[in-house]
């Protein structure tokens, strides 16, 4: 018989809504979770506790009264520490937010307010979405719930840490070059980025604008669907949000992908994947044909310069987008200067991490006099090139699938000395973001060493409702299951093993 | 392309970045290293960008509710009747 924290978000609002649990029950179950496995895996900056218990108050008493709070109704949901929710702390895991108190609340996180949900905490995160491991969180370690000693990913690693250890259901982290999805992938739970423009980014704070999406992060697919299904929509607060009418994305995601068409890229080069993912690749893409889909080649070239654009393109963005933070309306303020270019100077180099610091002076130099062309009109140029590629492979086939990373979930430490060696964890992320197509990591196993592995599922834009439909038939199909059964590693610490 | 520390030291300033001279000295090698690494698309061709622009959808020009000043005050390190405060320029700070 599971427990209530073992279910999915789709279940607890059926239970919720039909009255066969309370919003209550719910949340002190996944309280109660996430009180045994918070001090192994550090998923949380801050859990609401109090809030959360309102607010589950507040579902139950509109349930009693006969109302319908949502399909989203008592479920707890974490939020990466990027989503303002007004009333509360917001970090980015930085130091410079110490003590920032959001004023307003981000429109995804409104709308899932709207649906019933519940904000359960603040999720540890790479410091204002910089890295692939969060380990360059200001505030702590965040743990990988199937093997402790190595990273969960990032940045989003705080939601997706949680999302698989069973503390909450469902959560939204965000992405600009694979940020929920490589962690997804080292975590085994499912991560999807939305199509650019899908999901409003008012209330997240700004790290690339041109690549920043909010995306939902849970055990299953479904689930995922149900979180997107929430929070897309066009939104008059952000300029760039898209007018595209949002579909149903659970209607058909039944119906099996018989008769797709599936593009793999000529350009992955299997021998470059580590032993243990190459074989699972190819079991992947055996059961892609097993079931129904045919599985085309397809080239796009310049999807080898990702990384390269991507530290371009997205340090540029971020240069500019962290500006901001100079000491004068909020965050830290050095107590030192007491003349105005030496607050901006000293607020800076005290409050900002080393990795923040490398990828705002990247931008810098892309943008600046004598290097602009070279390194941030040629960088344009290539990523151009690179829409037209991808274009022309969604012409040949239905979705693209890839690995979602090079490798399984890596050891705390390793790659903090070798920033390169770290940026090309998202060498099969970035292009997604890059060019504004959908993408969703779904498991596909596990390595010898008993490590989540991944498949990403790419779509071309608008198309989320074909690629979940995709991910819930290969997901079927593997019969994985995160929760209810989940333990890994965790339950054998639990049990002194 | 090869950095150097008088290109860190330049940029830095730019980005309105202090470093200590270790910070310096680790920077420029991880730099280096990175930009020779985007150096490559020197050998991938670009193509030019679409000549239609996405539609912008402009808002109605009326004047809505914004921010009420006393949240906004809030979170500023230093404010005075209303205003956010600051040190005075004074002429320091590199060659900003």
């Amino acid at each position: 018989m599971p427990e209530l924290w073992e279910l999915s978000a789709e279940e607890i609002a059926g239970r919720v809504r039909s009255r066969e649990a309370s919003a209550a029950e719910v949340l002190e179950s996944c309280l109660a979770r996430t009180a045994e496995i918070e001090p192994l895996i550090g998923a949380y900056l801050e859990i609401f506790e109090e809030e959360a218990r309102a607010r589950a108050a507040g579902i139950d008493r509109r349930i009693a009264a006969r109302e319908d709070p949502g399909p989203l109704a008592g479920v707890p949901v974490a939020l990466k520490d990027n989503l303002s929710l007004d009333g509360r702390a917001l970090t980015c895991g930085s130091r410079v937010l110490a003590g920032y108190v959001a004023p307003y609340t981000a429109t995804a996180v409104e709308r899932l307010l709207a649906a019933g949900a519940v904000p359960f905490g603040r999720a540890n995160m790479d410091e204002f979405a910089m890295g692939s491991s969060c380990e360059n969180s200001a505030y702590q370690l965040t743990r990988n719930p199937w093997d402790l000693a190595r990273v969960p990913g990032g940045s989003s690693g705080g939601p997706v840490a949680a999302v698989a250890a069973g503390s909450v259901p469902l959560a939204l982290g965000s992405e600009t070059g694979g940020s929920v999805r490589q962690p997804a992938a080292l975590c085994g739970v499912v991560g999807v980025k939305p199509t650019y423009g899908r999901v409003s980014r008012y209330g997240l704070v700004a790290f690339a604008s041109s690549l920043d999406q909010i995306g939902p992060i849970a055990r299953n697919v479904r689930d995922a669907a149900l979180g997107l299904q929430i929070i897309a929509g066009e939104d008059p607060r952000d300029a760039t949000s898209a007018a595209e009418p949002v579909g149903d994305y659970l209607a058909r995601i039944e119906g099996g992908i018989a008769g797709l068409k599936i593009g793999i890229l000529r350009e992955i080069d299997v021998a470059r994947l580590g032993g243990d993912i190459e074989g699972n690749w190819r079991q992947s893409l055996d059961r892609l044909t097993a079931l129904g889909a045919e599985l085309v080649e397809v080239s796009a070239p310049s999807v080898e310069a990702a990384i390269a654009i991507y530290y371009v393109i997205a340090t540029s963005e971020a240069s500019a987008n962290l500006a901001r933070f100079d000491g004068v309306r909020y965050g830290r303020r050095s107590p030192e200067a007491d003349d105005l270019i030496d607050l901006y100077f000293d607020s800076r180099g005290e409050g900002f991490g080393a990795e923040v610091k490398r990828r705002i002076m990247l931008g810098t130099f892309a943008l600046s006099s004598g290097y602009y062309e070279a390194y941030y009109g040629r960088a344009r140029g290539v990523l151009e090139r690179m829409r037209h590629e991808l274009d022309a492979a969604f012409g040949k086939a239905d979705l693209l699938a890839t690995p979602t990373t090079p490798s399984a979930a890596f050891r705390l430490g390793e790659k903090v000395d070798d920033p390169l060696a770290m940026y090309l964890s998202d060498i099969f992320t970035t292009p997604a973001n890059l060019t504004g197509v959908t993408a969703t990591a779904v498991p596909s196993g596990a390595d010898s060493d008993g490590l989540p592995l991944s498949l990403q599922i790419l779509g071309p834009r608008f198309g989320e409702a074909g690629m979940f439909r995709a991910a819930r038939a290969f997901e079927r199909e593997m019969g994985w299951t995160v929760a209810p059964g989940f333990r890994g590693a965790l339950m054998n610490l639990e049990n002194g093993a | 392309m090869a950095l150097t520390h008088e290109d860190v030291r330049k940029i830095a300033t730019l980005a309105r970045l202090r470093f200590t001279p270790e910070e310096e000295a680790r920077l420029t090698g991880q730099l280096a290293t990175i930009v020779d690494y985007i150096d490559q698309l020197q050998g991938f061709e670009g193509a030019a960008p679409d000549a239609a622009a996405q539609g912008v959808r402009e808002a109605a020009d009326q004047p809505q509710d914004c921010l009420p000043r006393e949240r906004f005050l809030a979170n500023a390190p230093a404010s005075m009747d209303g205003f956010l405060l600051v040190p005075e320029v004074k002429g320091g700070g590199g060659d900003a």
